[in-house]
C-alpha cells in the first residue's frame, strides 16, 4: 500500500510539467550565477573556484529557500488533491491503510520536491563546461567537481530541509485543507529563518544562531566562516559537528510534527464545530407583514459613483482585514518586530537609542517582505474575489462602472498595507516610550510613509492588478508578479541596465539623518515617485478597460469589447494620465540620463581599464610636489554647490628638470587652471586627463605657484542619490575630492585579478614589495602617494549664515560678510596633505587639556554622549603624550557628519565622526563595550601613527598606522579596567575580524609586516599581535620600541620608514627567549590550535586545590592561500583557572613552556576552580577558541 | 407596460457549441417561464440578456433600451439572480444588500436602509440580517439573492434556475415572492423543472439546443396535446420494442415498473389508455422529437 501511494505520487509528479519547470528555473539561475560576473550568489571571488565545493554549497543553501516555496506546492497538492477534487469521500471509504496512504504520499512528495534543487548541480556543471568554452569565464576559474559534493549537499541540505519544511506544510495542509494556509506556513518558515538570523548576529550568539537555523545555512556559514580559499576549494560540508547536530535537530522536529499530524489524521470527517449553524426549524416564519415597497431614487452621477466606490472599498477592505491570512501576517510580523526591537545589536553588542528613524528602518526590516507578499497575494485575492465567491454575475449585472470597482480594489489593497505600516508605527511608538525615550517624532513616521512606502505600495498595486487582469489566471499572475519583483532586476543587471526607470518602484534611495533630513535624494525621489504613481494609474486604467466583466473571455475579445464599450471620457482620462506620465518620464529621463548621465558598472570598469591602458605610461613621469596650499572654499549648502580656489605651491624635489604637469579631472567638477608660463597641450575629456607644458622647465628645487579653480554645482537630480558629500546640512569633503589629482591616478586601476584579466590587463600588485634597502618606493607614503609630504595649509572658508564651517588648524579669524559666515584657519604644524572641510549647523562642546582645545561639534539632537567623547579624547591624549610623545596641534576636533557613511576618520587635528557611529549609541550601561572609547582612542592614536609618522607606500606600510592605532586604543581601554578578562571582550572582535577577513581574501594573505592594506590584517591581526606582544614582553618595552621609532621618523622628509625599520627598534626590546615571536607573529602567518582535553581537581587537606590540566597544543604555519603545516613547538603559553562559569574571574594564571603536542600540568591554587583554560585571555590566534577552556571535574 | 423584444439572437462558443440559435421572443409584464433541459442554452440566454455575455448577432430591446449596445442603461433597470449565486465571506445579509443597493444607484443612506429593511422583511430574513450570509442555508441564500434582484425599481428581472436545491417549503415561498413582483415588471424564470412553470407562469417557452421550440401559454400548449397522449405500463424488456414502434414522449418508473407516454394522433388500444396531458408531456414532446427513451 505504501509503495502504491509512493510510486503513484512520484509518477504523477514526473508526468506534470511543474517539476521540470522548477528544475529548469533553478538550473538556469545557478547556471547564470556560475557563468556570469553580473549575477552574484555564491561568492566565488578571488581564489575561490566558481564550482568549488564551498560555492556549490552556498548555491544549495540559498536555493533551498526558493526550493521550499516550490516544494510547498508539491506537499500541499499531495495532501489535498483528493479533497480539492472532491474525491476524498470516495477514496477514504475504500479499505486503504492509513500509514501507507499518509507516508506514501508524503515521501513521494518529499522525493519529488528535492528534484528541482538538483538544478544547482546541473547549473554548476553546465556553467563549468559552457562558460570557459564560450569564453565568458576563464577555464582556470573552474576545478574538478566531486560527486561527494553532490552527495553531501543532497543529504545535508536538500533532503533534510525539504523534510522539515515538507512535514510542516503537509501537516498544515492535512489539518486545514487550505492551500493558502500551507503557503502561509511555507512563508513563515522562510521569514522565521531570515529573522532569527538578524537576531543572532552578534558573535556571542553565533552558535545558538547556527543551531536554530532550520535551513542549516547559518550553520554552514558558521562552520566555514574561517575557511581559507584552499579549504573552500577542497572541503565538502561534513557529516559532523555543529552541522550534523543542527540537521538532526531539525529532522527531529520535522518527525515530531509529522507523527503528531499522522496520529491526528483520520479518514473520517471529524465533527467540525458548526459555526453559526442555521436551524430552519427554529426560524420563525413570520407571515409577511404587508409592507409597502418604499420609494427610492437612483442616482448615477458623480455622487452615485462616489458612494459606489465607498461601498466597494469598505466591502473589500473589511473582508481582507477580517481574513485569517491577514491576521496571521500581522501577528507574525509584529512578533518579529518586537523580537527585533528587544534583541538587535549594531556594533560590539551595543544598541543605539530608539530614534524615530531607526524605528522606521526597523519597521521596514520587519515588514517589507510581508508587505511584498501581501501586495502580491491580496492583489490576486481582490481581483478574483467576486468570481471565487461566485457573486460576480450579480455584481457585474449592476449598473456600476467597472473602473470604480477596480479602483476601489486598488485603494483597498493600498489601505491594507498602509494599515499594516501604521500598526507597526503604533508599536514602535509604544516601544520608544517604554524604553524611556520621549523624543517621538511622529512626523518622521509619516513623512517616511509618504515619501518611501506609499508610492511603492501604489506602484506595486497598479502593476500587480494589471498583471492579474491581463493574465486572467490568478496563479499565473502570482508567478509573473514574483518574476517581475525579483527576477526582472536580476535580468536587468545581467544586461548591465541600471536606470531606476526600469526597476519597478525604483528611485534614488532616501536615508533619513537627524542632521540632513531625507537627504540629497529627495528631489529625485519625488519625481520618481510621481513617475511611478502615474505609471500605476495608467496600469489601472488599462486594467479597468480590459476588466473581465461578465463571462470570462480571452484577452483579444476583451480588447475588441473595450474598443466598443469604453466611454470616451474614460479614454480621454486615460490618455491624459498617460500623457502626464510620458511628460514626467521625459523629465526624469532628461535629468537622470542627460543632465546627470551616469556610467553603469560595466561601463565604469571599461573606462578604468582604458584609462590604465592609455595613461599608465605617465605613471613614472616626474612631477613637482605640493608644498603649500592656501584654500578659499565657499560652500553653498542650500544649492548643494561649492567653489574652491586653491593657491598651490609646487616644488621640484627631483634632480631633473620638469617640463609638464599632469592632472586628473573629475567630471563632477568644473576645473580651471591658472599656471604661469604654461600651455595646455593635451586634454582628454572622456577620461579627464590633462597635460600642461611649462614653457620654461622647472629646475630642481625651483618652486611654481599655480591657481586652481574648481566648481561643483548640483543640477536637477540623478538616477541614484549619488555622492552625499555636498549637502544641505553636514557637508563633508576631503582635499582629494575638491581638487584635481596630480599625475596618473594608480589608485583608480582595477584591482580584482579576474576583472583585469577580462580586459586583458596583467594582474596588479596591490602594493609594491617590501624592500630592505629602500630606493624610490620609500619616497612616497601611502596616504599622499608622493604628491606631497608634510605641508602647511591655510584656509579661508565660508558657508551660509546658519552654518559653521571647519577646516584644519587653529581658527585665526571669524567674520560675517554678505550674509555669510567666514572663517580663517591655519594649521599649526606642517602635516600630511590630507584634511577635510565641513559645514553644518553645529553645537560645540569644549574642554582644555594641557593647553590643547578638545572640541566636539555635534548636532543639537545628539548631545547625549558628548561628554563621554571629551573624556575619551582626554584619556587618549594622556596615554599617548606620556608614552609616545607630544601632540603638535593646538586642538583636537571631533566633528559629526550625517550617517550616509558609517565611520570615523582621522585628519590632522580633526576627526570627523559619523552620526550613527557613536552619537546615537546607548552607552548608559557601564558593563558594555564602549564603542566611543574604542573608536576615539583609535582615531586619536592616528594623530601619532599616520600623521606624525607614516609608512612608505609598500607592503607593511599600514602596520605602523592602523595596527599601532588599534594597539594604542586597546592600551587606553586597558587603563580603564582592572579585570584582565574585560579586554578579552574587545580582543574577541579583533580575532573574529582577522579570521573572517582571511576567509574572504581574494588574492593572498600576507604576514603582518608585509600587509598590503588588508584591513583584516592591519586592524584585526595587528591589534591582536601587538596586544599579545606587550603581554609577553611588557607594555613599556613595546611602547619604548614604538616611541624610539617615532622619534627617528617623526615629521621627517622622505624616505619614509618601512615595517622593517620598526622591527629594528622592536628587536632590542624582546628577550632572546621570546625572539621567536617576531618571526611567528610578524613575519609568518602563525595560528595555534590549543585545547583543554581533560581537567580535574581535588581539594587538599590544607583547603587548597590541586588542579590538573591535560592540554593539546599545536602551532600551525599557513601559506598565503591558507595551506597549513604543523610545526615544532617550543612556545610559552598561559594556563589559567577561572572561579566562575562566565569566565569573568581569572584566579590563577601561569605561563608555561609547551614543547609537546600533549602535556599535563598540575598546580596548587587557593580558590575553588570552576573552569580551566589554555590561553585564558585569548592572546593567541586560534580558529576554534571555544575548546580552550573546560569545566573542571572533581577527581574521584 | 414593459416590453422585451428579442430578435434573432445567436451565439456560438469558441469550441463550436451553438449556445443560441436564432432566438426571437417578445415578452411583456408578467412571469415568463423558459423551460429547457440542462445544457439547452438557458443560462447563456439569461447571461446574454443581462449583458454579461456578448451575442454574435441579433438584437434585444427592453422598451427603448438596446441591451447589447447600451448595457449600462439596461443594468440600471435589471434585477438578476444567476444560477450560481455565492456571497462574500464575512459579510452579513444587511451589509451585502446595502452594498448591492449602492451599486444599483440608491445613493441616499436613509432610502437605502428603508429599502434593505423592506426587502429583508419581504424575504423573511429581517431577523437574520446581522448574520454572515456565508452560513445561510441554500434557501435562505436564494432569498437573499431574490432580495438583491428586487432592489430599486427593476423593469426586467431575470432569475436563472432559482429553485434548484430548494425544499418544497422554500420553493413555495420563493414562488410567492416572484408572483408578487411579476405583476408590474417582466420576469424571466429559467428552469428545467416543469412544476415551476406550471404553477407560476402565464407565458412560457421551451428551449433546447439553443433553439426556441415553443412559445405561448402553458394552457395552449397542453390543449394542443389534448387527446393525443396515451399511457401504458410495460415490462422493462419490452421498452425498446415500444420505442421502435411508437412516438414515445417519455418513460418513467411508477411503482417499480416502466410507464410510457406515447404521442399519437389516433386513439391507441392494446392496453394504452388516453391520459390528460400535462406540462411535462408538453416539455418532453417538444424536446424529445426523436422519440428516444430517456
Amino acid at each position: 500500500m505504501f509503495k502504491t501511494f509512493f510510486l503513484s505520487e512520484l509518477n504523477y509528479r514526473f508526468r506534470q510539467p511543474m517539476i521540470y519547470i522548477f528544475l529548469g528555473i533553478i538550473s538556469l539561475l545557478v547556471f547564470g550565477a556560475t557563468s556570469s560576473d553580473n549575477v552574484q550568489i555564491g561568492g566565488a571571488v578571488g581564489n575561490v573556484l566558481r564550482n568549488s565545493p564551498h560555492t556549490i554549497t552556498m548555491f544549495t543553501t540559498v536555493m533551498s529557500i526558493f526550493g521550499l516555496l516550490m516544494g510547498a506546492a508539491f506537499f500541499n497538492n499531495a495532501a489535498l488533491k483528493d479533497y480539492s477534487n472532491g474525491f476524498n469521500e470516495i477514496l477514504y471509504s475504500t479499505p486503504l491503510s492509513k500509514p501507507g496512504f499518509y507516508f506514501g504520499r508524503f515521501l513521494g512528495a518529499l522525493v519529488a520536491s528535492t528534484v528541482p534543487l538538483l538544478g544547482v548541480f546541473i547549473g554548476v556543471y553546465l556553467g563549468s563546461i559552457v562558460a570557459p568554452a564560450v569564453g565568458w569565464i576563464d577555464a582556470d576559474r573552474f576545478g574538478e567537481m566531486s560527486i561527494m559534493t553532490v552527495i553531501s549537499n543532497y543529504f545535508l541540505f536538500i533532503l533534510p530541509n525539504m523534510f522539515f519544511a515538507g512535514a510542516i506544510i503537509f501537516a498544515l495542509a492535512i489539518k486545514w485543507k487550505s492551500a493558502v494556509i500551507s503557503f502561509v506556513g511555507a512563508m513563515i518558515i522562510v521569514i522565521g529563518y531570515t529573522v532569527s538570523g538578524s537576531l543572532l548576529s552578534d558573535i556571542d550568539n553565533e552558535t545558538l544562531g547556527a543551531l536554530v537555523d532550520s535551513f542549516g545555512i547559518r550553520t554552514y556559514s558558521n562552520v566555514s566562516k574561517y575557511y581559507t580559499s584552499t579549504e573552500m576549494n577542497t572541503l565538502n560540508p561534513s557529516f559532523g559537528g555543529l552541522l550534523l547536530l543542527n540537521r538532526l535537530l531539525w529532522i527531529g522536529v520535522g518527525s515530531v510534527v509529522l507523527l503528531f499530524s499522522y496520529f491526528n489524521f483520520s479518514f473520517l470527517n471529524k465533527n467540525k464545530k458548526e459555526k453559526k449553524k442555521v436551524s430552519k426549524d427554529k426560524e420563525s416564519i413570520v407571515e409577511a407583514i404587508v409592507l409597502l415597497k418604499p420609494q427610492t431614487t437612483t442616482i448615477y452621477s458623480a455622487v452615485g459613483v462616489w458612494s459606489q466606490f465607498k461601498s466597494f472599498f469598505s466591502i473589500n477592505f473589511l473582508s481582507i482585514t477580517k481574513s485569517v491570512t491577514f491576521k496571521i501576517f500581522l501577528i507574525f510580523a509584529l512578533l518579529i518586530f518586537v523580537t527585533q526591537l528587544f534583541g538587535g545589536f549594531e556594533y560590539m553588542g551595543l544598541k543605539s537609542y530608539p530614534l524615530t528613524y531607526k524605528m522606521v528602518d526597523a519597521i521596514n526590516a520587519a515588514s517589507s517582505l510581508f508587505i511584498m507578499i501581501m501586495l502580491v497575494f491580496f492583489s490576486g485575492e481582490l481581483i478574483w474575489r467576486d468570481r471565487e465567491s461566485k457573486i460576480n454575475e450579480v455584481i457585474d449585472a449592476t449598473p456600476h462602472v467597472s473602473f470604480i470597482s477596480l479602483f476601489a480594489k486598488a485603494i483597498s489593497l493600498i489601505s491594507i498595507v498602509s494599515l499594516f505600516y501604521f500598526l507597526f508605527v503604533v508599536l514602535a511608538v509604544v516601544y520608544q516610550l517604554l524604553s524611556g525615550y520621549t523624543n517621538v517624532e511622529l512626523d518622521i513616521y509619516f513623512k517616511a510613509y509618504l515619501l518611501k512606502y506609499l508610492p511603492m505600495y501604489i506602484t506595486y498595486t497598479g502593476v500587480m492588478i494589471l498583471v492579474q487582469v491581463l493574465l486572467n489566471n490568478k496563479y499565473m499572475a502570482y508567478f509573473v508578479s514574483i518574476l517581475l519583483l525579483y527576477v526582472s532586476s536580476m535580468i536587468l543587471s545581467a544586461f548591465d541596465i541600471e536606470s531606476n526607470m526600469l526597476f519597478i518602484g525604483g528611485r534614488p534611495s532616501l536615508m533619513y539623518s537627524d542632521m540632513n533630513g531625507f537627504g540629497p535624494g529627495i528631489k529625485g525621489a519625488l519625481w520618481f515617485n510621481a513617475y511611478w504613481i502615474l505609471f500605476a494609474l495608467v496600469c489601472l486604467f488599462i486594467a479597468g478597460m480590459l476588466w473581465n466583466r461578465g463571462i470570462v473571455s480571452s484577452l483579444k475579445s476583451r480588447i475588441t469589447k473595450a474598443r466598443k464599450e469604453v466611454p470616451k471620457k474614460y479614454f480621454i482620462s486615460m490618455m491624459v494620465t498617460f500623457g502626464l506620465w510620458i511628460t514626467v518620464a521625459a523629465f526624469v529621463f532628461y535629468n537622470t540620463q542627460i543632465l546627470n548621465s551616469y556610467k553603469t558598472g560595466d561601463q565604469q570598469e571599461l573606462i578604468l581599464a582604458n584609462y590604465e591602458k592609455k595613461y599608465k605610461k605617465y605613471e613614472k613621469v616626474t612631477l613637482p610636489k605640493i608644498t603649500k596650499v592656501k584654500y578659499f572654499v565657499d560652500i553653498f549648502p542650500e544649492e548643494r554647490a561649492m567653489d574652491v580656489k586653491a593657491l598651490i605651491k609646487l616644488e621640484n624635489e627631483s634632480h631633473h628638470v620638469i617640463d609638464s604637469l599632469h592632472f586628473n579631472l573629475s567630471d563632477k567638477w568644473d576645473t580651471e587652471f591658472n599656471i604661469p608660463n604654461s600651455e595646455l597641450v593635451y586634454h582628454d575629456e572622456e577620461y579627464g586627463y590633462i597635460i600642461y607644458k611649462l614653457k620654461k622647465g622647472l629646475q630642481p628645487h625651483q618652486t611654481l605657484d599655480i591657481e586652481v579653480n574648481n566648481k561643483y554645482t548640483t543640477k536637477g537630480f540623478g538616477n541614484t542619490v549619488g555622492a552625499r558629500t555636498i549637502i544641505n546640512n553636514g557637508t563633508f569633503v576631503n582635499n582629494f575630492e575638491i581638487l584635481p589629482g596630480l599625475g596618473y591616478a594608480a589608485g583608480m586601476e582595477l584591482s580584482d585579478k579576474n576583472t583585469r584579466k577580462k580586459y586583458g590587463l596583467a594582474p596588479k600588485k596591490r602594493v609594491p614589495d617590501l624592500e630592505k634597502t629602500c630606493s624610490g618606493t620609500c619616497m612616497s607614503n601611502y596616504l599622499t602617494n608622493g604628491v606631497s609630504d608634510y605641508i602647511d595649509v591655510e584656509t579661508v572658508i565660508s558657508t551660509s549664515n546658519n552654518q559653521m564651517a571647519i577646516a584644519p588648524g587653529s581658527l585665526i579669524k571669524e567674520w560675517k560678510e554678505n550674509g555669510r559666515n567666514y572663517y580663517h584657519y591655519k594649521v599649526d604644524h606642517a602635516s600630511q596633505n590630507f584634511y577635510s572641510f565641513i559645514s553644518a549647523r553645529f553645537e560645540v562642546a569644549k574642554r582644555n587639556f594641557r593647553g590643547i582645545d578638545i572640541e566636539v561639534y555635534f548636532d543639537k539632537k545628539h548631545g547625549v554622549n558628548v561628554n563621554m567623547m571629551l573624556d575619551a579624547v582626554e584619556r587618549s591624549l594622556d596615554y599617548y603624550i606620556t608614552n609616545f610623545g607630544p601632540y603638535y596641534h593646538k586642538q583636537c576636533r571631533i566633528i559629526e557628519f550625517p550617517r550616509y557613511a558609517n565611520f570615523a576618520q582621522a585628519f590632522p587635528g580633526t576627526m570627523p565622526y559619523s552620526e550613527s557611529f557613536g552619537f546615537v549609541m546607548n552607552l548608559e550601561s557601564e558593563d558594555d563595550n564602549n564603542v566611543i572609547d574604542a573608536v576615539i582612542s583609535h582615531e586619536m592614536a592616528h594623530q601619532w601613527w599616520a600623521h606624525q609618522v607614516v609608512g612608505a607606500d609598500m607592503q607593511g606600510g599600514t602596520m605602523m598606522s592602523e595596527s599601532f592605532a588599534e594597539y594604542s586604543s586597546l592600551m587606553t581601554m586597558k587603563t580603564m579596567t582592572d579585570n584582565p578578562m574585560k579586554m578579552r571582550q574587545f580582543l574577541k572582535y579583533d580575532h573574529d575580524k582577522y579570521l573572517r577577513g582571511r576567509s574572504g581574501e581574494r588574492l593572498k594573505e600576507l604576514p603582518l609586516y608585509k600587509v598590503e592594506n588588508q584591513q583584516y590584517i592591519h586592524y584585526g591581526k595587528g591589534s591582536v599581535i601587538l596586544y599579545a606582544l606587550q603581554d609577553y614582553i611588557g607594555e613599556d618595552k613595546v611602547n619604548t620600541a614604538m616611541r624610539n621609532f617615532l622619534e627617528e621618523y617623526k615629521y621627517q622628509a622622505p624616505p619614509y620608514p618601512t615595517s622593517l625599520d620598526f622591527l629594528k627598534h622592536l628587536e632590542p626590546q624582546v628577550p632572546d627567549s621570546l625572539k621567536y615571536l617576531i618571526t611567528d607573529w610578524f613575519k609568518d602567518i602563525t595560528l595555534y590550535d590549543n585545547r583543554v582535553k581533560e581537567t580535574s581537581y581535588k581539594e587538599l587537606a590544607n583547603g587548597q586545590f590541586e588542579v590538573e590540566i591535560n592540554i593539546e597544543s599545536a602551532k600551525i604555519k599557513a601559506d598565503s592561500l591558507g595551506v597549513e603545516t604543523k610545526v615544532e613547538m617550543n612556545d610559552w603559553i598561559d594556563l589559567g583557572v577561572f572561579a566562575d562559569h562566565e569566565e569573568d574571574s581569572l584566579v590563577f594564571q601561569k605561563r608555561v613552556l609547551i614543547n609537546a603536542p600533549k602535556m599535563t600540568f598540575t598546580f596548587v591554587i587557593d580558590d575553588k576552580p570552576v573552569r580551566t583554560a589554555i590561553d585564558p585571555r585569548m592572546l593567541l590566534i586560534d580558529r576554534v577558541y571555544k575548546d580552550n577552556s573546560k569545566s573542571v571535574q572533581l577527581k574521584q | 407596460m414593459n416590453k422585451l423584444i428579442i430578435k434573432n439572437v445567436s451565439k456560438t462558443y469558441p469550441n463550436g457549441v451553438k449556445a443560441l440559435d436564432d432566438v426571437s421572443l417578445e415578452l411583456e409584464n408578467g412571469l415568463f417561464g423558459l423551460l429547457g433541459p440542462n445544457g439547452a442554452g438557458k443560462s447563456s440566454f439569461m447571461r446574454t440578456l443581462s449583458a454579461l455575455q456578448e451575442a454574435d448577432s441579433g438584437s434585444a430591446m427592453l422598451n427603448e433600451i438596446d441591451i447589447f449596445k447600451t448595457p449600462t442603461e439596461l443594468r440600471k433597470v435589471l434585477g438578476y439572480l444567476p444560477q450560481e449565486f455565492g456571497v462574500y465571506p464575512r459579510i452579513t445579509a444587511e451589509q451585502l444588500l446595502n452594498h448591492m443597493a449602492v451599486l444599483k444607484g440608491i445613493t441616499k443612506a436613509s432610502e437605502r436602509k428603508e429599502e434593505v429593511n423592506y426587502l429583508l422583511n419581504k424575504v423573511n430574513l429581517y431577523e437574520k440580517r446581522n448574520k454572515s450570509v456565508k452560513g445561510f442555508s441554500g434557501g435562505m441564500k436564494q432569498r437573499v439573492g431574490i432580495a438583491q434582484a428586487l432592489i430599486g425599481n427593476p423593469k426586467l428581472i431575470i432569475v436563472d434556475e432559482p429553485t434548484a436545491g430548494l425544499d418544497p417549503g422554500e420553493r413555495n415561498r420563493f414562488y410567492n415572492l416572484l408572483a408578487d413582483v411579476g405583476e408590474e415588471v417582466v420576469v424571466i424564470l429559467s428552469t428545467h423543472i416543469v412544476e415551476d412553470v406550471k404553477e407560476l407562469c402565464t407565458k412560457m417557452a421551451v428551449m433546447n439546443e439553443g433553439k426556441i421550440l415553443y412559445q405561448g401559454t402553458p394552457n395552449n400548449a397542453i390543449e394542443e396535446l389534448e387527446g393525443k397522449v396515451f399511457q401504458k405500463m410495460v415490462e422493462r424488456k419490452e421498452l425498446n420494442e415500444y420505442a421502435d414502434n411508437f412516438s414515445v414522449i417519455s418513460n418513467k418508473m411508477v411503482g417499480g415498473k416502466p410507464v410510457i407516454h406515447v404521442y399519437s394522433d389516433e386513439k391507441l388500444g392494446d392496453g394504452f389508455e388516453m391520459v390528460k396531458p400535462d406540462l411535462e408531456d408538453v416539455f418532453f414532446s417538444k424536446i424529445n422529437t426523436s422519440h428516444k427513451l430517456v
